[in-house]
């Protein structure tokens, strides 16, 4: 059996040591893992749980990511709770085995700590690797804080592991800004984590011998748009309630809310930034001090980037006037995932805010206050035109002449 | 321990109740299930079986059919030695916290996967699954080429073959690259067992089966199988290729107990001339022009060379 | 025969059950006392694929099992160490069982699939006294 640690009702923990602390708690049965910047030490600490007696299961240290989830895809499918970590390149090479553990419906919780992708190489903090996630059939949640990257891991095994669900879960973190920084973080003892969590009630378990299970089938032309769409149904109908009902209980428990979209000042809002990780922390704070100065500003966070909450962001952002979207992620020839999206989410809502798209903090560049100030302002200026007043796409903080698109 | 299954002869093998069913999609007379039926009978314990994706991996799980009586993965080409250890650290994570829904039984955790998988695209999760140790056994089914996809070459593929990536042509005469030693390289991870076996000395095969089942740790099996398909063969003439290959000593059939002692496990009595084997296939009819005279020799020679290799290896115990 | 269904008529993740029921020791039933669901093969038929079919002539045969053996296809069905027939829902049609075979004459033939069984036992050859 192993051992608890008693933890201080705040610790101070970086994003990394949040979210292995979370897996410890959570009493994972098997971690395929293979170390990679910026997420090596969550495996790293997950290593030391283990070495001091902290956790029972099994710590497979595997030769390459594409083995982590290769692993982790047999021990979930074999019957039991998994978990794993990764970034950046280490999540490219996962990526073909990412589409068979969501087709396949196993519950796997996968922390990424978010990273840009070469070429040119760069350990640093962009949301490339999410991205390249996005189309993958996962659950991806979105933390903008070390005590988010704790709560979500709670609440992404019991939200995964759910039996309507069955689906598997990435946790994103900003790689450094949130992976390497060390904040207060508001802890569960672990008894109390672990009764949240709950056990792990298997399904078509492989080690169920007596009802053995064909896993990996091939579907050809006469099945398989069947089975994508099936997961497709179950992604769009099936999540968002059990998710719904799990935030809930965690509020209930810790008093802190999560919710599909993080919705910030956004009822009276004339403009809003649509962000996802560290930068949701900072255009909610410079949001607040435009707020003194009279200025209408309000933020979405994309706390659920997929299933994409499409209803929930035509709702929330109603009454806005304009919307800037804020993409860290080279769009490599189009415009950005967050302009797209939820340009596709407003174009039928009534008012159909004017909505403008940025591309910003690549490679770990930061994202300033003065440049979210520029761009409210920039919103603004849509907002008073009902036009945009700017081309749709700009490029922020990157050296020189001006670049601009659409 | 499990206990081991009494198979002495034949006749009492064939009371086995088999764990791989018919109706599954691999050509008329593919020795694939022939090699399936012989490691999954030699056992009556519960099985978890991997498969990398291949011809055994696309002919026995086409949905809404599976031919398995035992819980199977599939995850992809490269990976089925991964999947299975994934498995298996399952069920030593779930023994330990006393989680088992059979806490009893004794499984046995196989990955089959073809030479493609096993000697090129999957060589690197085998090695990380060999040098951690993982409880598995991996049976490479090698038909010494890309049969799923068609007849490509793949790094088993013997000198002289005809392929469709490596064609004997006007200027060729098709593989020039020698046969990948896999059985060396997966004896030098320390494995505790390593063996070649062929279907048509099902006794050998047993032996080693059950062997490879009753030692604790990562066993690699490279189990020849003559493809009808690609080698150019009629169906019915399988075993007989089989027969050829095993008493030709192109396909010796030995073991390696942890990484060094070496024993060979079959003498023909005959042993027959090199081109009877390769004459009896399509893929080796052009080596049988004059002009490439010199690699039928060759042949030869270099299977002489390594029975003579095997020899000195088993003698000597290092 | 598993028929086609509608994307919400099947279990999640395309996981495919080979029985109905739980076996309690599947290595010890045989194939008759297991409760196969539509999804294993074994409820399916490659019989078609046959151009032609092997012959069993139990008049002949010493129960040696190299048919049993050497069948790729799982059928050849022996039961209490004797060969009783040939499974053609799955047999399909290779011939490897009449080249293992090694009476004489064979107990195995290969006939065409058109034929009827009770005149391809009717032609079975004579005892090949070249090859003793």
């Amino acid at each position: 059996m192993a051992e608890k640690i008693d933890l201080l009702e705040t610790e101070v923990w970086d994003g990394n040591m949040a979210a292995s602390q979370a897996m410890r708690q959570a009493q994972i049965d098997v971690v395929a893992a293979y170390p990679i910047t910026p997420s090596t030490p969550v495996v790293e600490n997950y290593g030391n749980f283990l070495a001091n007696g902290y956790i029972d299961g099994e710590f497979v240290m595997v030769e390459s990511e594409h083995a982590a989830m290769s692993g982790c895809i047999g021990a979930s499918a074999a019957g039991g709770r998994v978990a794993t970590a990764t970034s950046s390149q280490g999540f490219a090479l996962m990526v073909e085995t990412l589409y068979q553990a969501s087709g396949m419906r196993l519950p796997i919780v996968l922390n990424v700590v978010n990273r840009a992708l070469a070429a040119p190489l760069n350990v640093n903090g962009d949301h490339s690797d999410m991205y390249l996630g996005r189309d993958s059939g996962w659950i991806q949640l979105n933390a903008y804080n070390a005590q988010d990257a704790y709560d979500l891991n709670l609440i992404a095994f019991k939200v995964a592991e759910n039996h309507k669900v069955r689906l598997p879960v990435m946790i994103h973190q900003d790689g450094f800004m949130t992976s390497h920084t060390a904040e207060g973080v508001k802890t569960l003892q672990d008894e109390e984590a672990y009764a949240f969590v709950g056990d792990f009630k298997p399904m078509n378990a492989m080690l169920d011998f007596e009802k053995p299970a064909t896993y990996g089938v091939q579907t050809e032309e006469d099945w398989h748009f069947e089975h994508k769409a099936r997961q497709h149904n179950d992604l769009m109908t099936k999540v968002y309630p059990v998710m719904e009902e799990v935030f809930a209980e965690f509020e209930k428990k810790t008093g802190r809310k999560f919710d599909l979209v993080t919705n910030h000042r956004l009822d009276d809002a004339e403009v809003a930034i649509v962000a996802m990780g560290t930068t949701v922390d900072t255009a909610m704070m410079v949001a607040d001090q435009l707020r003194e100065k009279g200025i209408k500003a309000g933020v979405m966070g994309m706390r659920v980037i997929r299933p994409f909450p499409f209803a929930k962001i035509a709702e929330v952002l109603s009454n806005v006037k304009a919307v800037c979207c804020m993409d860290r992620s080279s769009p490599g020839g189009a415009p950005g995932m967050l302009y797209n999206e939820i340009s596709g989410a407003l174009y039928n809502s009534a008012k159909r805010p004017v909505v403008t798209g940025y591309v910003y903090g690549l490679g770990g560049r930061d994202m300033t206050v003065e440049y979210l100030k520029g761009i409210f302002a920039d919103g603004l200026e849509n907002a008073k035109a009902g036009k945009p007043t700017t081309p749709l796409q700009q490029f922020i903080g990157v050296r020189g002449p001006k670049l601009n698109f659409l | 321990m499990s206990e081991i299954k009494k198979i002495k002869n034949l006749k009492e093998f064939s009371t086995s109740a088999d764990r791989f069913e018919g109706a599954n999609l691999l050509c008329p007379g593919c020795a694939h299930s022939i090699i399936v039926r012989e490691v999954l009978n030699a056992t009556n314990d519960d099985l978890v079986i991997g498969a990398s994706t291949g011809c055994l991996e696309v002919c026995t799980a086409v949905y809404p059919y599976t031919s398995w009586d035992a819980s199977w993965i599939h995850i992809g080409f490269e990976n089925g030695s991964t999947a299975v250890a994934g498995a298996e650290a399952m069920y030593k994570a779930l023994k330990s916290k006393g989680r088992l829904p059979q806490p009893d039984r004794t499984p046995k955790f196989v990955t089959f996967a073809g030479d493609g998988a096993t000697y090129d695209i999957g060589f690197q999760w085998i090695s990380g699954c060999f040098e951690r140790g993982h409880d598995m056994m991996y049976v490479c089914l090698d038909n010494e080429v890309y049969a799923n996809t068609g007849g490509q070459r793949s790094s088993s593929t013997p000198v002289g073959s005809s392929t469709t990536t490596a064609p004997a042509g006007r200027v060729s005469y098709g593989e020039k690259k020698e046969k990948k030693d896999m059985i060396a390289i997966m004896a030098a991870h320390g494995s505790p067992y390593v063996a070649q076996v062929a279907p048509n000395k099902w006794k050998d095969m047993v032996k080693k089966i059950q062997h490879g089942f009753q030692v604790e740790g990562p066993v690699f099996i490279n189990a020849i199988s003559p493809c009808t398909t690609e080698w150019k063969f009629a169906p019915e003439d399988t075993m007989m290729i089989t027969d050829l290959s095993t008493d030709s000593l192109v396909f010796p059939l030995y073991e390696i107990i942890d990484g060094h002692e070496l024993n060979i496990t079959y003498r023909p009595k005959n042993v027959i001339p090199v081109v009877d084997y390769l004459g009896a296939q399509g893929r080796f009819k052009h080596l049988f022009k004059p002009e490439n005279k010199h690699i039928l020799d060759g042949w030869q020679t270099r299977v002489d060379r390594n029975w003579e290799l095997l020899q000195r290896r088993e003698e000597a115990r290092v | 025969m598993a028929e086609n269904r509608g994307w919400d008529e099947f279990d999640a993740g395309a996981i495919l059950f080979t029985f109905n029921e739980k076996v309690d020791n599947i290595a010890t039933t045989l194939a008759e006392d297991r409760p196969y669901s539509s999804s294993s093969s074994f409820t399916a038929s490659v019989g078609d694929w046959r151009i032609e079919k092997p012959i069993f002539n139990k008049d002949y045969c010493i129960d040696c099992q190299f048919c049993w053996i050497y069948c790729p296809d799982v059928s050849i069905i022996a039961r209490d160490k004797k060969m009783i027939g040939i499974d053609f829902d799955h047999c399909k049609g290779c011939g490897i069982c009449v080249e293992v075979c090694p009476t004489n004459p064979k107990s195995l033939l290969m006939f065409g699939e058109h034929l009827d069984d009770d005149e391809c036992l009717a032609s079975w050859p004579e005892k090949d006294e070249k090859e003793v």
